[in-house]
């Protein structure tokens, strides 16, 4: 009797563990989850994270908004930080007066937006080549192509300078432009390995299917393969785009004596002015926010073009195999 | 007959592939190779530039001798503490790109508002902007005084690399801006793992955290190292890079060669990245 009754008195304490120990696991189901992103605390945790990050990220941009709409009263009232009291927007009319805004905007514009369209087809026809042609030691021009990518264009700015300027080009878009039509240009290697990423994941059925059909290969690459990889393209379009515009390493040095400058240069300049103005001793409460408010005219497009392109954009990096 | 067909029409394959090739080894030689081939031949030379010509006088490796051993100061100056720098920042990068790609990659509402968000940084990163930001002082957190690091760091790390550390530290904003495009790396090489091995592993009862472990990061393994690659050629190739910012115009022939040592510096790195590569891939595709 008094066997069964201790028996039973385990099995309960059992049952009750095994309760215990299950209630436990749903609350830890319940704070972890059952997988990475179902839990509670988890969630909270990257919520934290993600938010305090992005807060890094936005802060130099809000800083800059609310910089240059400050006016004098409110940049020298100690109590306003981040919300001015006023909008003021002189600031931002003196600085499109120092950029020279209207030409140098339209002078960007058209810099960067005909070397991406360049850079698009040019690296895309490369690309495809390495990815699915076959050509004369492919393997030593795949290498090569890999060391263009990790080259530093620095190691071959001087002789270049002086390429360009046997060729007359200097203080032109030439330099920029020309290499571009020829897949190489700013980052024009990484655009290549890109696009050769891509076309290597497409099946090998397709170009056969095409060819039964009929098609050459300018055809083939022009009507199929191209129209094919929009999603590296939006990412090719973006990345060359907004790394032309603010590229200000190349006008720097190819134009350095030109009148019709992009943004790039004509910021630099700015600066160099106000700095010269700053060492005569004409210091003013206005540099920064006038230095914000050129910097804001220079983003604002790009951020323009990006509110536009951002969903293609991250559908196509996710879709394209940017790497591989 | 039809061997003869055959190897006409690899012949015409042949002649197809160097076709769409053409244009981008047209533009290799002329704007890669030939200015590549040409510093280096100004490397070994003295360059006098007159207004009607270009003098060169061979002086074979003095230019080298000069940066390497005679006069360190050009090179070594610049280079240390911008390799100890660089040390800090790319596993710094790394990592965080790695986390903040997988928390993007989580499912969660607002997912979309944090990628754009997330993705500013490549569209600003490249640009003067950036240059403005920091004279700001925006690339500094406020909580490294407040914690007083500085004072920590000097009292127990030694002086070599310290000041590489401050550096790092008080510029760490501008480390997490670096990181946009690795983010995208990661992003995009994340997607492609299949899902199905997660869901295999969930059946099987492991934890997110051994989830991570076992399947996420040996999966991103080739995307760790391509954006390793990534990263060194970016570092080392910003044109506001101390010893880039020393190539300059003035002296072609001197600067031709540091350019030179640099690059080689560049590609040991790059070449040790690759050989590392190699070693791991085979030790994981080993191990499956």
């Amino acid at each position: 009797m008094k066997i069964v009754k201790k028996g039973n008195e385990i099995a309960a304490n059992l049952y009750s563990d095994e309760k215990l120990r299950r209630s436990l696991i749903g609350l830890r189901y319940r704070l972890l989850g059952a997988e990475i992103d179902k839990g509670i605390l988890f969630k909270l945790f990257v919520y934290i994270i993600l938010i305090n990050v992005a807060f890094i990220y936005m802060k130099p941009i809000l800083y800059m908004v609310t910089t240059m709409v400050k006016d004098a009263r409110n940049i020298l009232d100690p109590t306003v930080i981040w919300v001015p009291r006023s909008i003021f927007l002189g600031h931002l009319q003196q600085a499109s007066e120092m950029l020279n805004y209207t030409k140098s905007f339209l002078i960007s514009v058209s810099l960067a937006s005909s070397v991406a369209v360049l850079q698009v087809f040019s690296c895309a026809i490369a690309g495809y080549a390495f990815a699915r042609l076959e050509f004369p030691f492919k393997k030593v021009w795949g290498a090569l192509l890999l060391f263009t990518f990790i080259m530093p264009p620095q190691i071959t700015i001087l002789p270049s300078i002086m390429l360009f300027k046997e060729f007359g080009w200097l203080n032109t878009f030439l330099p920029m432009v020309v290499p571009a039509l020829f897949g190489h240009g700013l980052k024009g290697a990484m655009f290549v390995i890109i696009y050769r990423s891509f076309y290597s994941t497409l099946p090998k059925e397709l170009d056969e299917a095409a060819r039964m059909d009929g098609a050459g290969p300018f055809r083939l690459f022009f009507r199929v393969m191209f129209p094919l990889s929009r999603s590296a393209t939006v990412v090719v379009v973006l990345f060359s785009f907004v790394w032309n515009w603010n590229d200000f390493y190349f006008p720097s040095l190819f134009m350095f004596t030109a009148e019709n400058v992009p943004l790039s240069i004509t910021l630099a300049r700015m600066a160099g002015e106000m700095k010269l103005a700053e060492g005569a001793g004409e210091i003013t409460v206005y540099a920064e926010a006038i230095k914000m408010a050129a910097s804001f005219l220079i983003i604002m497009p790009l951020l323009v073009v990006y509110l536009f392109a951002q969903r293609w954009f991250i559908e196509g990096v996710e879709r394209t195999g940017l790497v591989e | 007959m039809r061997w003869s067909r055959k190897l006409e029409n690899t012949t015409v394959r042949k002649l197809e592939g160097s076709l769409f090739i053409a244009p981008w080894v047209f533009g290799f030689l002329v704007f890669v190779a030939f200015p590549l081939g040409y510093s280096l031949y100004m490397s070994f030379h003295q360059v006098k530039i007159t207004v009607s010509s270009v003098n060169y006088t061979f002086i074979g490796l003095s230019h080298y001798r000069e940066i390497l051993i005679a006069n360190g100061s050009l090179l070594y100056e610049e280079l240390f503490p911008f390799l100890r720098e660089s040390a800090m920042m790319i596993p710094i990068i790394l990592v965080f790109s790695l986390f903040v790609a997988i928390l993007l990659n989580l499912r969660f509402p607002g997912r979309t508002l944090f990628r754009v968000i997330f993705f500013l940084p490549v569209i600003f990163s490249s640009g003067q902007i950036v240059q403005e930001f920091i004279a700001q002082g925006e690339g500094s957190l406020s909580i490294m005084e407040t914690l007083r690091i500085d004072y920590y760091l000097r009292e127990y790390v030694p002086g070599s690399w310290a000041a590489p550390i401050q550096k790092v530290m008080s510029s760490f904003v501008l480390v997490l801006w670096y990181s946009g495009v690795q983010i995208l790396i990661f992003l995009a090489g994340r997607q492609t793992l299949p899902a199905s091995v997660y869901e295999a592993s969930r059946i099987d009862g492991s934890g997110p955290w051994n989830t991570f472990w076992k399947i996420t990061l040996p999966g991103l393994v080739p995307y760790i190292f391509l954006n390793l690659m990534y990263t060194v050629v970016d570092l080392f190739t910003f044109p506001s890079n101390p010893i880039v910012s020393r190539v300059n115009t003035s002296n072609y022939g001197s600067s031709s060669a540091l350019a030179w040592i640099y690059f080689l510096i560049i590609l040991t790195f790059v070449l040790l990245t690759l050989l590392l590569y190699s070693r791991v891939d085979k030790s994981l595709s080993g191990k499956r």
